[in-house]
């Protein structure tokens, strides 16, 4: 099949990085040259062989347990996050990143304070964008949340009745998420200007939503 | 369903993600072995997309494309199936926690498996550590498992043993090309090597295990 002439000094070469080709010639060469023939056939053994140590097995519920460990994993990140803040001691373990950020906006801070100190306030007025943001935000939750809640209700008979595997780990999902939600909610009360846990919650609460939508999608 | 009309970031990357979903399912020709990652596709930037805006829909299909092939690797690097499977969870928790460090340099599955070998070798390390603590324990009971039935089951058990004598790097490439199927393209991004150096690390890793496999039948042969 092939003009290309193949000799023993080849062969390694050709193990290394062999085209299609020169494979092809290698076969022709060891058909005539037992030495050839024996480190063909023992290296294509040893692929032939590492290709039976590739292993599949079924393991149904690693992904349910991998996925209860990120929500949770979640969670506890976000809780810890704003932890470390407030003091303000605790910035080294955050990274130098952070603790210069931290630092220019104290700086920013202070120089705006002094260029505005002269200037008068209107009453009232100074955290009034800060607090409207964080009511519109805080209505919009609020309304999510019922709409959930709303599904939950609907959801709830299936999943107290749970006759399949499938939905007794949605209902055990379900008690990790709201445990979560609950954590978080307690958190966003204490810091209701977080954006970074306002956006865990409103993950929390999608994950929450669509996993009900499969609940109430999953045969009974 | 009702959701009271509140647009969530993510509810865009979602969708384009699901249907990105059912598009792959269409072409996909249900496969039993999950294919290896393969660089620059678009379900692969949407995916880590998708996981950096926390959907945990997107962690799932990562799961889903590559959890058998994550599962064989580890199996492979430890032993037993429950460490392989306590590995790959970590390594999902690992993608969670760095996925906003993740600039798109390698494909994102390429990244993963990246996290993935490196777990591997920290459970070893762990494990090497309680060994020594522990000198009492029984040796038994740090064997491999057993494996399914094969052709040639001597020649596996002979070639599991001979590849814990290789070098990491050697077993690495070894295991990646020969026994999962990824191109020496996807090795390099894998283990940050070029492609040569992924070429040349698999011969001599071959020739290594030529070796010590050739050893004890030459034995027998003089003995005989």
């Amino acid at each position: 099949m092939s003009a290309m002439n193949v000799q023993c000094s080849d062969r390694e070469r050709i193990f290394l990085d062999g085209t299609g080709e020169e494979w092809a010639a290698l076969e022709a060469h060891a058909a005539r040259c037992a030495s050839c023939r024996a480190e063909v056939d023992a290296w294509k053994a040893l692929s032939r062989t590492a290709s039976e140590l590739h292993e599949e097995w079924d393991s149904a519920w690693l992904w349910p347990r991998i996925e209860r460990a990120l929500v949770e994993d979640s969670a506890r990140r976000a809780s810890s996050w704003w932890a470390r803040l407030p003091g303000g001691f605790r910035l080294a373990p955050l990274g130098w990143q952070i603790a210069a950020a931290v630092l220019l906006l104290a700086a920013l801070t202070a120089a705006s304070f002094l260029l505005f100190l002269d200037r008068p306030v209107p009453p009232g007025d100074e955290a009034l964008l800060k607090d409207q943001a964080v009511r519109e935000v805080q209505r919009a939750e609020a309304d999510y949340e019922r709409a959930i809640d709303a599904l939950d209700a609907r959801a709830r008979p299936q999943l107290e009745n749970a006759s399949t595997p499938l939905v007794a780990s949605y209902r055990e999902k379900l008690q990790v998420l709201d445990s979560a939600i609950a954590e978080l909610k307690s958190e966003a009360r204490m810091n209701p200007a977080n954006g970074h846990l306002r956006r865990q919650l409103l993950a929390m609460y999608r994950e929450k939503q669509d996993t009900l939508e499969q609940v109430l999608e999953a045969k009974p | 369903m009702g959701t009271a009309g509140v647009a969530l970031p993510w509810a865009r990357i979602s969708c384009e993600l699901r249907r990105e979903e059912r598009r792959v399912e269409r072409e996909e020709d249900s496969p039993a072995v999950s294919a290896p990652p393969r660089e620059g596709s678009n379900e692969d930037a949407l995916l880590a997309r998708a996981c950096q805006s926390g959907d945990l829909r997107a962690f799932e299909r990562l799961y889903r494309l590559h959890g058998a092939r994550m599962k064989s690797v580890a199996r492979n690097l430890l032993g037993t199936t429950s460490d392989a499977e306590d590995a790959v969870q970590e390594t999902f928790l690992k993608i969670q926690r760095g996925i906003g460090h993740f600039r798109g340099q390698s494909s994102f599955a390429t990244w993963s498996f990246r996290i993935l070998i490196n777990t591997c070798y920290d459970a070893r390390r762990s494990r090497l550590r309680k060994k020594e603590v522990a000198q009492e324990e029984p040796e038994e009971s740090l064997r491999p498992e057993p494996r399914a039935p094969s052709a040639h089951p001597t020649l596996r058990i002979a070639l599991e043993r001979a590849l814990e004598r290789l070098t990491r790097h050697q077993r690495d490439v070894f295991l990646l090309y020969e026994v999962e199927g990824f191109r020496h393209s996807e090795i390099a991004g894998v283990l940050d090597i070029s492609e040569t150096a992924s070429k040349n690390t698999l011969f001599q890793a071959k020739k290594n295990l030529r070796q010590m496999l050739e050893a004890p039948r030459s034995r027998e042969r003089e003995a005989g």
